[in-house]
């Protein structure tokens, strides 16, 4: 990586908008395939030197709420939303400040993080890959999108992005439980992470019991596995056919890191960085990458053809008074990779690739629906990684034309999440639940308190169930001229809402919970009402719900085969502006149930492949002696009038 | 309040440690030892932050209406003193400074806003609360590779657990 000073207008082979985990692959891959690249990110790289990170973690412990941005410094020029920004109300509906615009029916409640290393600094680090079947939704179960590609176009891909981010798992467990299809023989870079001892307390009440999620449904029998993690583990010594593999330490301070150490903080920050961040990939680009940060792209530029000739970006020094100067650079190819919402916002505020009217339409996310509960002896909860298993039951299956199917996680971090765990059992048992205004009971104090707050904690779990959403095209991103940040940038506009499908597959979670529960002897706390902490709260077919969103925004530029209905091709390349790429969730038609990450992460490699070509293609010498003229035009791309 | 603010320590004489009277009753309020509590590093921050808070008129009446229920915080009738005590636990479980309850907030006419606040980060990483059921603070004190598999104290081993089901 090269920061050198640079000319007004900068020249380069491509240039990347976010440094988060797409951008980061995108660099690496064409950086070490000679290509110069400019990394445009639009936050801030404190996170890169070990000092950052030791004040992202004093941040974070000195944050009330312990939310997923709660180590990252607010930054007034480039803005990110935050999951306290939407607060729910007293009688149901919610409220949105910050920087969305939301006016959907229902919140979307997910965050992401503008900085270098981007969402993936928060991220749980799971890495499971997507079913077959989930390419194919519209096709095989009648809703949603399907995609132009299919699972075996990203297999080899998935490998790869297992060995760069250092995947742990056990292949041969997930082929069994969820099908999942990988080549003869293949084993995780690492060994899956030690399951909790909760995962070992359900596997034993679980595994080889049947469920049916409604009377006469298909029975189908429990099992509990361990969820592939791309988290320091112990390495696999029969990896790469015997090679083994090398876990990668922390970005900024060599040589620390190894193996997780179950800090039990990988949301929001894992401090040794066992878990994968995009820094690490960042510390083995080549020096033909240059990483420019404060740097907002505003707009990508296009000539009066549509030709994708570079961006527009604001740099400036202070996060917290931004001003700007606006400068211009130019490459052959523009990739955007800047998280689903922000690369469509930035097509709509440039006016480009939007023939399909699809941009920023079909805005998903996993809605997560939580069940909470007690068991009968301590289960050692807020010890090690959130989750270290699930059940991979209701992933797919014929019930999927009727209802969202479902990844079921085991949640390690007690009710945290679902109640605000150990503070709200704390305030509870000193008799201020109800809050400053609310009458105070008298409370428990001494080894009353110490004993019965233990007790209670320590048998805490939460069961998450990930819903797949269906593209919609009323789920959308839009902008509006009133909506501006502080760099006179839109901000996004958000409309949201859950489908009836999506709802039918919570009210199943929830039937196949009350089982589980049933069959592992749990006290059931589950309760959903409406309320300042349940801005999700909906009532389908006369049952409350509250769902929580899971930080997987997708399908803002859908990828297909038709120019006319989608937004990139199977490339993530715009049909609009053939140099002008947009990588990442927002390219997916579908989601499927699988944690979507590393499927970004294999897409994104892919389209790698693609850009490479198309780089090779127009630095071509251009006059070929023996064609004749005729062919040489023709063969000739339009855009290569410009480089 | 305080005696060893009180009164300066005579010359060459042992220093006594710091804010003993303010340690008797946190160990009254949290369960926890002297020596817990000490070890945190916190207790003179906590001190400062409670008469910062509620000023040394409030604390006295508080330690005075302790006192008179003969060091039982359940003994507390006067509703300041009540929640005052719930602010000094609530800080030495989650390092967390709360709230207090409304009406009380009015009553002391604190000219400051009734907001809960992390004291410091790491009043947060000693919070007690983490302890009393064998976790630690996430993002702090690491107990290690796979400890997490290991039964926490009163579990039963995982060798257990299959065969307790079976016979179940």
């Amino acid at each position: 990586m090269s920061t050198a000073p640079r000319p007004a207008t900068d020249r380069y082979d491509v240039i990347v908008a976010g440094a988060g985990l797409a951008g980061s692959l995108v660099a690496k891959q064409l950086g070490d395939q000679g290509w110069r690249v400019l990394v445009l990110e639009a936050g801030t790289r404190t996170l890169d030197t070990w000092p950052g990170t030791l004040d992202a973690m004093n941040t974070y412990y000195a944050a009330l709420a312990k939310v997923p941005n709660a180590p990252y410094r607010p930054n007034a020029a480039a803005p990110s939303p935050d999951v306290i920004d939407v607060q729910g109300l007293p009688e149901g509906g919610f409220r949105s400040n910050g920087y969305f615009v939301q006016n959907g029916a229902l919140p979307y409640s997910s965050d992401y993080l503008r900085a270098t290393g981007g969402s993936a600094l928060h991220w749980m680090g799971l890495v499971p890959r997507m079913q077959p079947e989930d390419f194919t939704v519209r096709s095989a179960y009648g809703y949603g999108r399907d995609w132009p590609i299919g699972y075996a176009d990203l297999e080899s891909h998935y490998r790869t992005a297992e060995r760069m981010m250092g995947a742990a798992g056990d292949a041969a467990e997930q082929a069994e439980a969820a099908g999942t299809p990988y080549p003869t023989g293949y084993v995780y870079p690492m060994h899956p992470v030690p399951p909790t001892y909760l995962d070992r307390v359900l596997a034993a009440r679980l595994d080889g019991k049947p469920v049916r999620e409604a009377p006469g449904a298909e029975e189908t029998v429990l099992r509990v596995v361990t969820t592939p993690a791309a988290r320091n583990s112990t390495p696999n010594e029969q990896y790469d056919a015997g090679r083994g593999h090398r876990p990668d330490g922390a970005a900024g301070l060599p040589n620390y890191g190894e193996r997780c150490v179950g800090n039990s903080s990988c949301v929001p920050i894992c401090p040794v960085q066992a878990k994968y961040n995009p820094l690490k990939t960042q510390t083995t680009w080549s020096h033909r990458v240059t990483l420019v940060t404060h740097a907002v792209v505003s707009r990508v530029l296009a000539n009066g053809n549509g030709h994708v000739y570079g961006v527009e970006y604001q740099q400036y020094d202070d996060p917290a008074a931004p001003v700007h100067t606006t400068r211009t650079a130019e490459a052959d190819i523009v990739v955007l990779a800047a998280h689903s919402i922000e690369n469509a916002r930035l097509l709509l505020a440039s006016g480009l690739a939007n023939s399909s009217d699809q941009v920023g339409r079909n805005l998903m996310d996993h809605p997560t629906l939580l069940t909470w509960g007690l068991l009968d002896h301590p289960v050692g909860p807020f010890r090690g990684p959130g989750s270290t298993s699930g059940m991979e039951n209701f992933r797919t299956g014929p019930a999927r034309r009727d209802r969202a199917p479902f990844r079921i996680e085991i949640a390690n971090w007690g009710w945290t999440w679902s109640a605000g765990s150990p503070g709200s059992d704390v305030a509870r048992l000193l008799g201020m639940g109800g809050g400053s205004a609310q009458p105070r009971g008298k409370g428990l104090f001494g080894p009353r308190l110490r004993e019965e707050l233990g007790r209670h904690v320590g048998r805490q779990f939460t069961l998450q169930f990930a819903m797949e959403q269906d593209a919609e095209s009323r789920n959308r991103v839009t902008l509006d001229p009133a909506h501006r940040d502080r760099l006179g940038n839109l901000r996004p506009v958000i409309t949201y809402d859950l489908s009836d499908r999506v709802k039918r597959g919570i009210a199943a979670a929830k039937d196949v919970s009350d089982q589980i529960f049933g069959l592992i002897g749990a006290e059931d706390h589950t309760s959903y009402a409406p309320g300042p902490f349940s801005a999700g709260w909906f009532r389908f077919e006369g049952r409350d719900f509250v769902f929580q969103g899971a930080g997987h925004g997708a399908g803002t530029h859908v990828m297909g085969d038709d120019p006319a209905t989608s937004v990139v091709d199977q490339w993530q390349r715009t049909w609009d502006h053939p140099t002008l790429y947009a990588v990442g969730c927002g390219s997916m038609p579908s989601m499927g149930t699988a944690n979507p990450s590393l499927t970004m992460a294999a897409m994104t490699l892919r389209s790698c492949e693609q850009i490479h070509r198309d780089l090779t293609e127009l630095h071509r010498p251009r006059t070929l002696r023996s064609a004749p003229a005729l062919q040489v035009a023709v063969a000739i791309p339009q855009q290569e009038g410009q480089s | 309040m305080d005696p060893a603010q009180s009164a300066p320590p005579p010359e060459h004489t042992e220093v006594p440690p710091e804010y003993p009277g303010f340690v008797d009753i946190s160990v009254r309020l949290t369960g926890f030892d002297e020596f817990e509590l000490r070890g945190t590093g916190m207790v003179r921050l906590y001190h400062d932050t409670t008469v910062e808070q509620v000023g040394t008129q409030a604390v006295s009446r508080f330690i005075d209406d302790l006192n008179a229920a003969g060091g039982d915080p359940d003994g507390l009738v006067d509703e300041t003193s009540r929640d005052i005590a719930r602010a000094i636990t609530h800080l030495w479980y989650l390092g967390v400074w709360p709230q207090l309850s409304r009406s009380v907030h009015a009553a002391l006419g604190r000219e400051r806003a009734n907001v809960a606040f992390v004291v410091s980060p790491e009043s947060y990483t000693e919070g007690l609360a983490w302890r009393t059921f064998d976790a630690h603070p996430p993002g702090a004190k690491a107990p290690g590779h796979g400890s997490w598999s290991e039964p926490p104290a009163g579990a039963p081993a995982p060798g257990a657990l299959r065969q307790t089901e079976d016979a179940a």
